[in-house]
């Protein structure tokens, strides 16, 4: 089904940013495969940074765009992000534009906030360094290989990195005199960080949830339940709970609050959602100072839309030495059509609200997306990490499910955490990885959730 | 006079404690056959004279090798705990067989001796920190102090130990990690242990993975239907688990069958028990690792309002989480601290698991302690609604301080946990396993008595997702 707010861009879209073909992305088990929105590349931009793979100093002030929060700005992120939505909905955006910047700069919020990430949630969550997985990419080169550290998101209330922005957007809803809340989910973490964000602050709280994924992840609905929340079912999947919601609070304005899980939808969404996921970037620089007196080398995340990879990635984007690396789901390979590969595969339009590269066919309808991991079966992509992308920042790669079910068990036996499949897929990738770094080079992996939720998943999948 | 049992004290700071134990006394270790022996030796080592069945006189150095009760012993701080035996009071001690008895000295001797290693404590410090995820919070619970506030606008002020957020999602961690690197310290290459509904297992099945060592779990075959997920868990992260059929095929079953390997074993093999209850140095050593929490809560307390709590509540099933929240309190008199336990249909319906209210004292698993025994002295089976609290027997420490007065002890049913279970989630949105519901059930009955600001502090020991599908099941929600 079509959502209201998303079209396909023309191919002469005029914009001023060199159009990076993106030899860094590999794919996995399957046929090299590049997609980019049609335009040349000009050699003369392209330089080798210290790896070897194209870098582009984005110009500077495209950069103080990224990372700007001070002041309100037009969302855009390059050509990416903006505010593609029915008129109806543009004043309150605007309301909430204003009062995100007003709490940054509140100490008592500020306060409340950093007590409530301390207390409830858990923060901060520990940068771990994984001994037995070090050795493990050592031993299969000669003892020589990466230090590779562990940030465990998966420690946080509820499992997830989903709490960091669920607890301070209920905050906000709070602050605006609103009582109800309104929020969509696809695996079901969002929804069920968000019914406890409002459980804790008394707020009345309506998930959007496609009925395919309440029938893959049941325990999700029941949590919810648990917790006081309502759960809407929606013909589909996350993309249409989503434009779902959207809806709802398109007729309800002024009524509910719409608390935005990823970073992706229309401006300021996308920079709220990455500001408050930050916090988990912010707390690594210093782990990794105190540990090895340095930065990360490579932080590696996962991405379905991209908070958590956002989240980490924040904090280090204008450190040039610190190479930022995305790993989606190639599915069951990324010409089989059944993946959640975005970036890779994906074409720049719009979609809920915001400019960025989605998965979608030559009429402009989505694709399905298909992932063993729920959470990254999301057609787009968090436009700030398009922006990223083109402007050869980050790196992306992908893994396929049965990689990320691998990896899965890999890390349980080695280190015994549970990784979600998701973060599974950003564990997949150090097969690949591992034996180009040199020996001691320090990575840095966002284990953005904890696995129990895919014990069976995991447990019953056929390894050929 | 001083009367020991036979060679069962192991003095402390002794490393090569093999070489120097008397050698094995023909007569079994029970308070009637009297031994000549000098316990307690910290300073020197003292000759060792063994008698055959006569009693003499000693002077010894410490007033606290007489083992009578007639002294004044109202403080706290002078309580041996245990003493040089394992004993607290008449509970605890060390019940079993003869092949055991070593292994428990060598245990023992080797978790002096790290007690006091700088480098030993700096590694499970460094693992709690980074691997599980310490210190946690003392989180104020705002919407359950609210609940709990009278008309008049008084009410005590509760605070949850957030011992939920650690890794694995419950508190057998702490003891978990501190086991196994015991257990590398000592050279041992297996671990096994008993697991009930699969928490303690997993929590072992983890730490097993982490360290690189063989991990055999021993569940009942009954147990491993009702949990398979927990089963599946633990195979993902490389343990054994095998099912034990005899008996009831529940946790004590299993508990047997990992001591029978464990005797069989006992130079490999290293047991990790899951609570505070065992034969000696079990209870003692379990209570240590898990001191961690009452001493994180000493410092959160004096950080957030200069002060100690006037409550300390947790529920109790061997009593592992309650001894972890107490240890640090229970020489400050003016500190209450109060266990639940679970009273499943009602404590005269027979299936509960209330074991210091309406149980007898026994031997259970090699401790003396409060158990759940018919009148032939069989184990009742226990029944609660939270598999963690469904244990016949209880921590001998805990037997002790109910007996001395300093712990108050109370029971809530089934359904009353199931209430506290969905009205924490709705109220705080955390989750509160089944077990530690019960706590949170009774402060139904404890808020009311409290004057204004009272400061309770109750351990949240584990999150509840495991139990979402049992609760969803009996609250129809």
């Amino acid at each position: 089904m079509t959502s209201l707010f998303h079209f396909k861009t023309t191919a002469g879209h005029r914009h001023n940013y060199p159009q990076v073909v993106c030899p860094n992305h590999a794919v996995i088990g399957g046929n090299r495969h590049f997609k980019t929105s049609k335009s040349t590349v000009n050699p003369s931009v392209l330089r080798l940074n210290k790896y070897g793979t194209p870098a582009i100093d984005p110009p500077k002030e495209r950069l103080e765009w990224v990372v700007d929060t001070k002041s309100p700005s037009t969302g855009k992120f390059g050509r990416f992000g903006g505010r593609f939505v029915a008129e109806t909905l543009i004043s309150a955006l605007e309301e909430l534009e204003v009062v995100f910047h007003h709490v940054l700069q509140d100490p008592e919020f500020q306060e409340e906030l950093t007590t409530a990430l301390k207390d409830y949630v858990g923060r901060e969550t520990p940068l771990y360094y994984a001994e037995r997985l070090t050795a493990h990419y050592k031993g299969q080169n000669l003892g020589r290989g990466p230090d590779i550290y562990i940030k465990r998101e998966d420690l946080a209330h509820l499992g997830a990195h989903k709490m960091n922005n669920a607890l301070a957007q209920a905050m906000i809803a709070k602050r605006m005199g609103l009582t109800a809340v309104i929020a969509a989910t696809g695996a079901g973490q969002h929804g069920v960080a968000t019914a406890a964000a409002c459980a804790k602050f008394g707020l009345s709280c309506t998930i959007f949830m496609g009925t395919a994924d309440m029938e893959k992840q049941p325990s999700s609905v029941d949590l919810m339940n648990l917790l006081g929340a309502k759960v809407r079912p929606t013909a589909g999947s996350f993309k249409d709970a989503t434009s779902d919601s959207i809806r709802d609070w398109t007729e309800k304005l002024g009524e509910v609050y719409y608390l935005a899980g990823t970073a992706v939808g229309p401006h300021p969404c996308p920079t709220m959602v990455r500001e408050f996921q930050s916090v988990i970037g912010r707390e690594t620089r210093r782990q990794a100072a105190e540990k090895w007196g340095g930065t990360p080398d490579a932080v590696v995340a996962c991405v379905g839309s991209g908070s958590n990879a956002l989240g980490i990635f924040h904090e280090f984007v204008r450190d040039p030495t610190v190479r930022l690396i995305v790993v989606e789901a190639a599915g069951f390979g990324l010409n089989s059509g059944k993946h959640a590969a975005t970036l890779a595969a994906g074409e720049v339009g719009v979609y809920h609200g915001a400019m960025s590269y989605l998965l979608q066919d030559e009429e402009g309808q989505i694709i399905c997306p298909h992932s063993v991991g729920v959470g990254m079966e999301y057609p787009g992509v968090a436009p700030e990490l398009s922006f990223l992308k083109e402007t050869g920042r980050m790196e992306f790669y992908s893994a396929s499910d049965e990689e990320a079910v691998e990896a899965y068990r890999r890390v349980a036996r080695l280190e015994g955490i549970l990784p979600a499949l998701e973060a599974s897929h950003a564990f997949a990738y150090l097969e690949k990885l591992c034996p180009t770094l040199p020996d001691g080079a320090k990575i840095i992996i966002s284990c953005s959730g904890r696995g129990e939720k895919d014990t069976e998943t995991v447990f019953n999948y056929p390894i050929s | 006079m001083a009367i020991r049992a036979a060679a069962t004290s192991a003095p402390t700071a002794r490393s090569s404690s093999a070489l120097s134990l008397p050698p094995p006394i023909s007569s079994s270790s029970s308070y009637s056959s009297a031994q000549l022996s000098f316990g307690r030796a910290k300073s020197t080592t003292r000759p060792r004279t063994t008698v055959g069945c006569a009693i003499s006189c000693t002077m010894t150095r410490e007033a606290a090798a007489v083992t009578s009760t007639e002294k004044d012993d109202s403080d706290p701080a002078l309580w041996s705990r245990p003493d040089s035996f394992g004993r607290f009071g008449k509970f605890g001690g060390k019940y079993v067989p003869e092949t055991l008895m070593y292994a428990l000295t060598e245990l023992e001797s080797a978790f002096n001796s790290v007690k006091n290693d700088p480098d030993f404590q700096a590694k499970l410090g460094g693992i709690l920190k980074d691997y599980v995820g310490r210190e946690t919070p003392l989180y104020f619970a705002e919407r359950l102090t609210d609940h709990y506030r009278r008309p008049n606008g008084e009410g005590p002020h509760i605070y949850l130990k957030r011992e939920d957020l650690n890794h694995t999602g419950a508190h057998k961690i702490n003891n978990a990690i501190g086991q196994v690197l015991l257990a590398k310290r000592l050279g041992k290459k297996r671990i096994i242990a008993e697991t009930g509904a699969g928490q303690h297992g997993v929590a072992t099945a983890t730490v097993c993975a982490r360290f690189g060592l063989e991990c055999i779990i021993y569940m009942g075959a009954q147990d491993m239907e009702r949990q398979s997920l927990n089963v599946f868990r633990m195979r993902l992260l490389g343990a054994e688990v095998r099912g034990v059929h005899s008996g009831t095929a529940t946790l004590k079953d299993a508990t047997s069958e990992a001591i029978r390997d464990w005797v069989t074993n006992v130079e490999s093999t290293h047991y990790i028990l899951g609570s505070v209850a065992g034969p000696h140095p079990y209870p003692m050593m379990v209570r240590e690792f898990h001191k961690v929490i009452g001493e994180e809560t000493r410092r959160q307390a004096m950080e957030k309002w200069g002060g100690k709590p006037d409550i300390l509540v947790a529920c109790v099933g061997g009593g592992s989480n309650a001894m972890g929240l107490f240890e640090d309190f229970v020489k400050d008199k003016d500190v209450r601290l109060i266990g639940v336990e679970a009273a499943g249909l009602g404590l005269d319906s027979g299936k509960h698991a209330a074991t210091l209210t309406k149980g007898e004292v026994g031997v259970l698993h090699g401790a003396m302690s409060y158990l759940l025994q018919d009148d032939d002295g069989q184990i009742i089976e226990p029944h609660s609604i939270s598999a963690g609290l469904d244990y016949p027997g209880v921590g001998p420490e805990h037997s002790f301080l109910k007996e001395k007065g300093r712990a108050e002890y109370y029971c809530v049913t089934d359904e009353e946990a199931l209430e506290a279970f969905k009205r924490v989630s709705r109220l705080e949105g955390i989750i509160p396993a089944l077990e530690t519901s019960h706590a949170l059930a009774y402060l139904e009955k404890l808020c009311p008595t409290l004057p204004d600001k009272t400061k309770v502090v109750l351990n949240c020991s584990g999150r509840g997702d495991k139990d979402v599908q049992t609760a969803i099941k009996y609250l129809k929600v």
